[in-house]
C-alpha cells in the first residue's frame, strides 16, 4: 500500500485516517505535510520522489497530500514533473515484483492481462489485450513498440516483465496527472506557504529559455516548423523525435551553442540531461562522426508531420534553413522605428 | 445525364425501395448513429440525420429514394447536431478494401481517366500530373471486372485472417459485406474497439499493412556460433507476423525465378545460388528453416527477401478508412448510386465462394432497351455481356441500369 498508494485501499486506508484539508496546518500533521513536501522537492530536484518513510502511516498519507500541493501550485510543468517521478518510482518496484502482483495493478485500469510462461522461442512474460497495448505504447519511439512488431496471437500482445513494467508507467503517469488536475480551492496558510515555497523551487531550478537565446538567433525568422517546435519544446510538450533532431539541427545550424540548445530543452518532463547532451554533441559534430547534421528537408519533414502549414514564404523554398536566410536578411532590410 | 436514363435509374430505386424495405437492417445502437444520403436531385449530401427506429429509417428511404444511403462508424450523444456538437462516444473499428487501391494488370484495358484541364484521356489509373497540360485533376472512369474484385477478395480474405487470428475476433464478430461497387467493407462493432483513438488505429493499419516492420524483431537475426555465423528465423507454423514472415519467404522462394529476385535487389551470386539450392531450401521448413542452409544468402539477403514476403502476407486495406473516426459507411442492403447493385453482406466464413456478381444484383425482372457508348466484357449473375460499341441492345434490368449508372449508356 505504501509503495502504490494510487491502490483502492490505500484510498480506503485514507478514508479511515480521516483527515481533513482544513486541518492540515495542525502540528500532529507535520509529519506527514514533510514527506509530502520532501515528495515533490525529490521530483522537482532529481526526478525522484525522495526518502520513504518508515511509518505507514506517514507514507501512505503522504501521497495524497503532495497531490493537493502539488495540484494547488497550479503550474502544469510542476504536475508534469510530479507525476513522472512518482511513475517512475512505481515502475523500477515493478520490475523486481512477482506477476501477480504486475497483473493485479495493470487489473486496477481494467487491464486485460495475463501470466505467460517463457518458451524456447519466445521471452514472453505475460500477455495484454492489444486494446489495452495500443493504450500507451504508440507514445513510446522505439521500433519494438510498435504493434507490427510485437508478437500477437487472439489480441494478446506479448510482454516481457520490464516492457509491462514500462507500459504501466506511463498509464500511472497519466492517472496520476489526471489526478492532479483538480481544483484546490483553499487551504490553510502553513500548508499554502509550502506550496509557494515549492513553486519558487521550481521556478529557480528550470531554465526559463529566452526568446534571443543568443545575440545572433532572430526568433521571427524561423520557419513555421522551426517555430512551432520551438514553442512546443519551451511550453514543455513531448515532441516527436524527428521533430526534436530538426528542431536541434536547425538551432545548431544558426549558430546556437550546444549549452543553449541544453537550455531549451530542460523544461521537457522527461528531460534526461546526459542522454539529451549526448544527443546534442552529436548532432553538433562534437561527437561520432564529427560531422555537423542539417536538419532535414522540407518534404521530409512534410512526410513526417513536422511541417504545420505553409506561409508565403515558404513557397519557393526547399530548406528550413534558406527559409531562415532569406526572412533574415527582409528583417534586418527593415529600417529601425 | 439526360432526363429520360434519370428518370429511368430513379424509378427502378424506388421499385426497389417500396418492394425490398422488409431487408433493411439497422446498425446496432441505431439511435446513435448519424445518418447521410446522396439525392439524385443535384447530387446533393443531406448529413447529421438520425433515426429512432429501424421503421422511421425505412420510411425515409422510401420517401426520398436517395441515391445513395449511409450510416456513421461512430456513435454520438447527438448524432443530428453538428460536427463539433455531436459528442462521439465511439466508434467501430473499419476497413475498407478497394479495387482502386490494388493494382491489377487489366486496369489498363478498362480503366480509363479524362484530364480536366484540356480532356486529354488515356487508358489505366490517372497520372500525378496530365502529360498534356500538366493538369492535376482528372476524371476517373473505371470498371468493376472480376479480376479486380477477385483481387479484392483475396485481400479482404487475408484481412479476415489478421483479425480472427492475430486479433482474436470470432468470425460472428466480423462483419463482412460487397459494398456494391468495387471492394468490400469490413467492421468490428465490439465494445472494446470503440475507444481506441486515431493513432491507435494507424497501429492497427501499419500491423494489416505491415507498415514499419522489422524482421528482426521477429527473430530473424544473425550471431556467432562457434566460430561461423548462423542465421536463425521464424518457422511456418508461428504466430503472429513471424509466421507470416516466413509463410510469405516461403511463397516468395517459391514463385520466384533468379530474374525475379536480382529485381528484388538481390545480389545475381546469391539469386542462382537461391536457384541452385532450391530444392533444399523448401525442404528445410521442416527443421529450422531455410535461413542458414546455403552459405552464399546472407543475412542482408534474407532480410531483403522477408520483407517481399511481408509485401506479400498483408492485406491492402485503405489506410484513410480506418484510421479516420467519423466516417460514414454505406448501409446494408441500400443500392450503390455507380451501379444499381446492392451492398451485400457475406459470411465471414464463406467469403471464398462469394460472388458479388450474383448477390449484389438489386433486379431480377424486367428488361430495358439502351444505347451502349462503350463497355468491356463483364459478367452479371451466370451470364456474360458485352463487349459493347456504340449499339443499341435490350438487356435485363440489373444490366441496363449497370450501364446506365456507370454513364456508358442511355435510355432509347
Amino acid at each position: 500500500m505504501a509503495k502504490y498508494p494510487f491502490l483502492p485501499e490505500a484510498s480506503k486506508f485514507m478514508r479511515e485516517l480521516g483527515i481533513k484539508i482544513s486541518d492540515l496546518g495542525k502540528p500532529e500533521y507535520r509529519f506527514i505535510l514533510d514527506r509530502a513536501e520532501n515528495r515533490i522537492e525529490g521530483a522537482i530536484l532529481f526526478g525522484t520522489t525522495g526518502d520513504k518513510s518508515p511509518k505507514d502511516d506517514v507514507e501512505i498519507p503522504s501521497f495524497p497530500i503532495a497531490v493537493i500541493l502539488v495540484a494547488a501550485t497550479k503550474n502544469s510543468l510542476i504536475r508534469k514533473r510530479y507525476a513522472l517521478a512518482e511513475a517512475k518510482r512505481i515502475s523500477d518496484l515493478l520490475k523486481s515484483e512477482d506477476k501477480e502482483k504486475i497483473i493485479r495493478i495493470a487489473g486496477t485500469f481494467n487491464w486485460r492481462m495475463r501470466p505467460k510462461a517463457r518458451t524456447t522461442s519466445t521471452i514472453c512474460d505475460f500477455t495484454l489485450h492489444y486494446t489495452d497495448f495500443l493504450k500507451c505504447a504508440p507514445v513510446f519511439h522505439d521500433k519494438k513498440w510498435k504493434l507490427v512488431n510485437r508478437q500477437m496471437s487472439e489480441g494478446a500482445v506479448c510482454l516481457t516483465v520490464h516492457e509491462a513494467a514500462r507500459l504501466l508507467e506511463e498509464e500511472i503517469r497519466r492517472h496520476i496527472e489526471k489526478k492532479l488536475e483538480i481544483d484546490v480551492v483553499s487551504l490553510p496558510e502553513a500548508v499554502m506557504s509550502r506550496v509557494s515555497l515549492l513553486a519558487q523551487l521550481f521556478k529557480e531550478k528550470r531554465v526559463v529559455p529566452s526568446d534571443k537565446p543568443s545575440g545572433e538567433i532572430v526568433t521571427s525568422a524561423f520557419p513555421p516548423c522551426i517555430a512551432n517546435l520551438h514553442s512546443e519544446i519551451a511550453s514543455g510538450r513531448n515532441v516527436s523525435h524527428i521533430g526534436r533532431f530538426a528542431l536541434t539541427s536547425f538551432l545548431i545550424n544558426i549558430g546556437m551553442t550546444t549549452e543553449e540548445v541544453m537550455n531549451l530543452f530542460k523544461s521537457l518532463p522527461d528531460f534526461n540531461e546526459r542522454l539529451t547532451r549526448y544527443q546534442v554533441e552529436h548532432i553538433a559534430g562534437d561527437r561520432g562522426s564529427r560531422t555537423q547534421y542539417k536538419p532535414p528537408r522540407c518534404d521530409t519533414l512534410r512526410t513526417h508531420g513536422v511541417c504545420p502549414s505553409m506561409d508565403v514564404m515558404c513557397e519557393g523554398v526547399r530548406h528550413p534553413l534558406t527559409y531562415y536566410r532569406r526572412k533574415l536578411r527582409n528583417v534586418q532590410r527593415k529600417p529601425p522605428i | 445525364m439526360d432526363s429520360v436514363s434519370a428518370k429511368f435509374i430513379h424509378d427502378r430505386f424506388s421499385d426497389y425501395y417500396r418492394i425490398n424495405l422488409s431487408t433493411i437492417q439497422p446498425p446496432s445502437a441505431i439511435e446513435k448513429r448519424e445518418f447521410g444520403f446522396i439525392l439524385f436531385k443535384e447530387r446533393m449530401m443531406v448529413r447529421h440525420k438520425a433515426f429512432r427506429t429501424v421503421e422511421r429509417l425505412r420510411d425515409f428511404l422510401k420517401e426520398i429514394v436517395p441515391s445513395d444511403a449511409y450510416y456513421s462508424s461512430a456513435y454520438y450523444e447527438l448524432p443530428e447536431e453538428k460536427m463539433e456538437a455531436k459528442g462521439r462516444l465511439g466508434t467501430d473499428l473499419i476497413f475498407d478494401i478497394d479495387a482502386d487501391h490494388i493494382s491489377t494488370p487489366c486496369q489498363k484495358t478498362h480503366d480509363r481517366w479524362i484530364c480536366r484541364g484540356c480532356g486529354h484521356n488515356s487508358k489505366g489509373l490517372p497520372p500525378e500530373t496530365c502529360p498534356s497540360c500538366g493538369y492535376e485533376k482528372f476524371e476517373e472512369k473505371s470498371w468493376m471486372c472480376e479480376i479486380c474484385l477477385d483481387s479484392a477478395k483475396n485481400e479482404t480474405i487475408k484481412l479476415i485472417d489478421f483479425l480472427m487470428k492475430d486479433f482474436g475476433y470470432s468470425s460472428e464478430e466480423i462483419d463482412v459485406s460487397f459494398s456494391g461497387h468495387r471492394g468490400y467493407h469490413v467492421s468490428v462493432e465490439k465494445n472494446e474497439v470503440h475507444a481506441l483513438d486515431q493513432v491507435a488505429r494507424r497501429e492497427i493499419v501499419d500491423y494489416i499493412i505491415g507498415i514499419g516492420i522489422e524482421p528482426e524483431l521477429h527473430g530473424l537475426s544473425e550471431r556467432p556460433e562457434r566460430g561461423t555465423r548462423i542465421i536463425a528465423g521464424p518457422s511456418l507454423d508461428a504466430l503472429g507476423w513471424r509466421g507470416r514472415i516466413a509463410r510469405g519467404t516461403y511463397e516468395l522462394l517459391l514463385s520466384s525465378a533468379p530474374q525475379d529476385l536480382r529485381n528484388m535487389g538481390i545480389k545475381p551470386k546469391t539469386a542462382s545460388a537461391i536457384s541452385k539450392h532450391s530444392e533444399r531450401l523448401l525442404r528445410s521448413w521442416k527443421d529450422e528453416g531455410p535461413w542458414s542452409v546455403v552459405r552464399d544468402v546472407g543475412a542482408e539477403s534474407w532480410m531483403k527477401l522477408a520483407l517481399y514476403g511481408v509485401e506479400k502476407e498483408s492485406a491492402k486495406i485503405d489506410t484513410v478508412v480506418t484510421t479516420d473516426i467519423h466516417r460514414l459507411i454505406r448501409l446494408e442492403n441500400t443500392l450503390h448510386g455507380k451501379t444499381g447493385l446492392k451492398k451485400a453482406k457475406v459470411a465471414a466464413t464463406s467469403i471464398e465462394g462469394f460472388d458479388p456478381f450474383e448477390s449484389a444484383v438489386a433486379f431480377k425482372k424486367g428488361t430495358a432497351k439502351v444505347k451502349i457508348s462503350s463497355a468491356p466484357q463483364f459478367r452479371l449473375g451466370d451470364e456474360s455481356y458485352g463487349p459493347y460499341q456504340n449499339e443499341t441492345v435490350e438487356l435485363p434490368t440489373a444490366v441496363a441500369l449497370l450501364l446506365l449508372c456507370k454513364r456508358r449508356a442511355k435510355m432509347v
